[in-house]
């Protein structure tokens, strides 16, 4: 599950920042360090969240540093389900 | 009369004869109607409509030259995903950048303005959030926040460009295009810029503004009429305007920064003028359209004899079009005659806050090419002592031309343009 999650993570990064190099979207890259701005990173957050029909709260969120810390939030929601 | 000239310099369109200001061409030249069965799903119900299709923005970017590379790469990265009236401005804007030659040999970034045309820019995306946001609101895309600002055009735009001097977006119903062309002349004649970009973004109506405009009786019916005869400009039979997509850009530019810079200068926009209506209605005004129209005579300078020819209104509308031949009558009186008329909306339907900057491009090609394009579907003239372009294009050279917009709500405007 956790590669399918990954890939709908890189889906979603790829939609909103279409020049980025697949191969750099790693787990321990930050979105920052792929060109995202702030709203950039909103945008492929949402977009994931709504892909895989859950809602994180934003508190919990803040706390990613990067997209591993990302998937790894999304799979324990995606558990609960 | 104004004492500074200014110049347009670079021009691009996206209008349902195709992809870019050559397409324009050939289709004005040929007379080709570009109305027809709709086939957009928001277009239901709708019985002709001149649309835009096959175009995409990541193809689009393929077709301009190597020289243009980082511009090309800022416009992938801003504008590839955003709503469709923002892809489609950011093709036309880079074809007049680069028309201008503004890539090659630039004017400073805070020395060239951006006039938006256009209010409510966003209402097929507004209406497609609405029904995503009342199914769900948590999966609401942060971005809606600046896409339903008509204002993300300027910032997409000025972003992708570079542009740093002033910029806005200004509405006129469907006189948005000449109200956008009347402030980048008033700022270029005020020095407050060299260069400034108007563009008129595509409407992207969604069914309840189609179905409003239907209920006004704005809208065509269609009378039951082959798609393409649906639109009749100035003929007895007509009954309506027909939706028209498009998108257009032109560089207006001071004769002293074009000349500097070695741009192409296509033709003169000598003058322009706004008048209002005192009046909140969609009615035609026979007395605001005589005035907007001597305004922008007085202030290019010309008389009213030395028009040879008005790019029309003209949306093909009952009251509306006999409301502009009066009009014209009154400010040409004898000379009438002489003046050759056409209606471009007959041939690419009425893009509403484009239309005024695709007229006016549609007017440099006529006056730069020398050939004035045919008036489809006019079978039964509504008056005799016009002088309408017939059936075919002509090959008529003239230097001088009016073009009008008139817009609900009282907004009159006219603009001159002149042949360089």
């Amino acid at each position: 599950m956790s590669t399918d999650l990954f890939q709908v993570i890189s889906e979603n990064i790829l939609k909103v920042l279409p020049d980025v190099d697949a191969r750099l979207i790693t787990p321990e890259r930050q979105l920052k360090e792929l060109g995202a701005n702030s709203i950039d990173r909103m945008e492929i957050v949402m977009g994931t969240m709504e892909d895989l029909g859950i809602n994180v709260p934003v508190t919990e969120l803040s706390q990613a540093k990067d997209i591993g810390s990302l998937l790894g939030i999304f799979q324990r929601h995606h558990a609960q389900r | 009369m104004s004492d500074r000239r200014i110049f347009i310099t670079g021009m691009g369109a996206l209008t349902a004869q195709g992809m870019g200001v050559p397409a324009l061409a050939r289709g004005l030249r040929e007379g080709r109607v570009a109305i027809r069965a709709p086939q957009q799903p928001a277009l239901a119900g709708v019985p002709a409509a001149a649309e835009l299709d096959g175009f995409t923005l990541a193809d689009a970017l393929k077709s301009f030259p190597e020289g243009a590379g980082p511009l090309l790469d800022k416009a992938r990265r801003l504008a590839l995903r955003a709503p469709r009236p923002i892809e489609c401005a950011t093709f036309s804007a880079l074809e007049a950048w680069l028309d201008a030659g503004l890539h090659a040999a630039p004017v400073p970034a805070e020395r060239v303005g951006l006039v938006v045309a256009g209010s409510n820019l966003s209402l097929r995306l507004q209406h497609d959030t609405a029904k995503k946001f009342v199914a769900n609101p948590e999966f609401i895309d942060p971005r809606y926040a600046m896409r339903f600002l008509d204002t993300d055009h300027v910032g997409i735009l000025s972003e992708v460009l570079g542009i740093r001097g002033e910029g806005f977006t200004v509405g006129g119903a469907s006189a948005s295009g000449n109200v956008a062309l009347l402030k980048a002349w008033q700022l270029l004649q005020l020095g407050e810029v060299d260069a400034c970009l108007v563009v008129g973004p595509l409407a992207d109506l969604s069914p309840m503004e189609l179905r409003a405009l239907h209920h006004l009786g704005a809208l065509s019916p269609g009378g039951g009429r082959e798609a393409d005869q649906v639109c009749r400009p100035f003929d007895a039979g007509r009954d309506g305007f027909v939706l028209g997509q498009g998108t257009a850009c032109v560089v207006l530019e001071r004769e002293d920064s074009a000349r500097g810079r070695g741009a192409p200068l296509h033709a003169e926009l000598a003058g322009a003028s706004l008048v209002l209506s005192a009046s909140h209605s969609a009615a035609p005004d026979v007395a605001g359209e005589v005035a907007a129209m001597r305004n922008a005579l007085a202030r290019a300078g010309v008389a009213p004899e030395a028009v040879e020819y008005v790019n029309a209104h003209a949306t093909a509308s009952t009251a509306g079009d006999e409301a502009e031949v009066q009009a014209l009558r009154d400010v040409f009186g004898g000379h009438l005659g002489r003046v050759w008329l056409n209606a471009t909306k007959g041939l690419l339907g009425h893009c509403l806050f484009s239309a005024g900057v695709v007229e006016c491009i549609a007017t440099v090609l006529q006056l730069r090419e020398g050939f004035l394009h045919r008036n489809a579907n006019l079978r039964e003239p509504l008056a005799q002592d016009c002088r309408f372009c017939g059936d075919a294009a002509t090959g008529q050279s003239v230097g001088v031309a009016l073009s009008n917009s008139f817009g609900f709500g009282g907004i009159n405007t006219s603009v001159v343009i002149r042949r360089s």
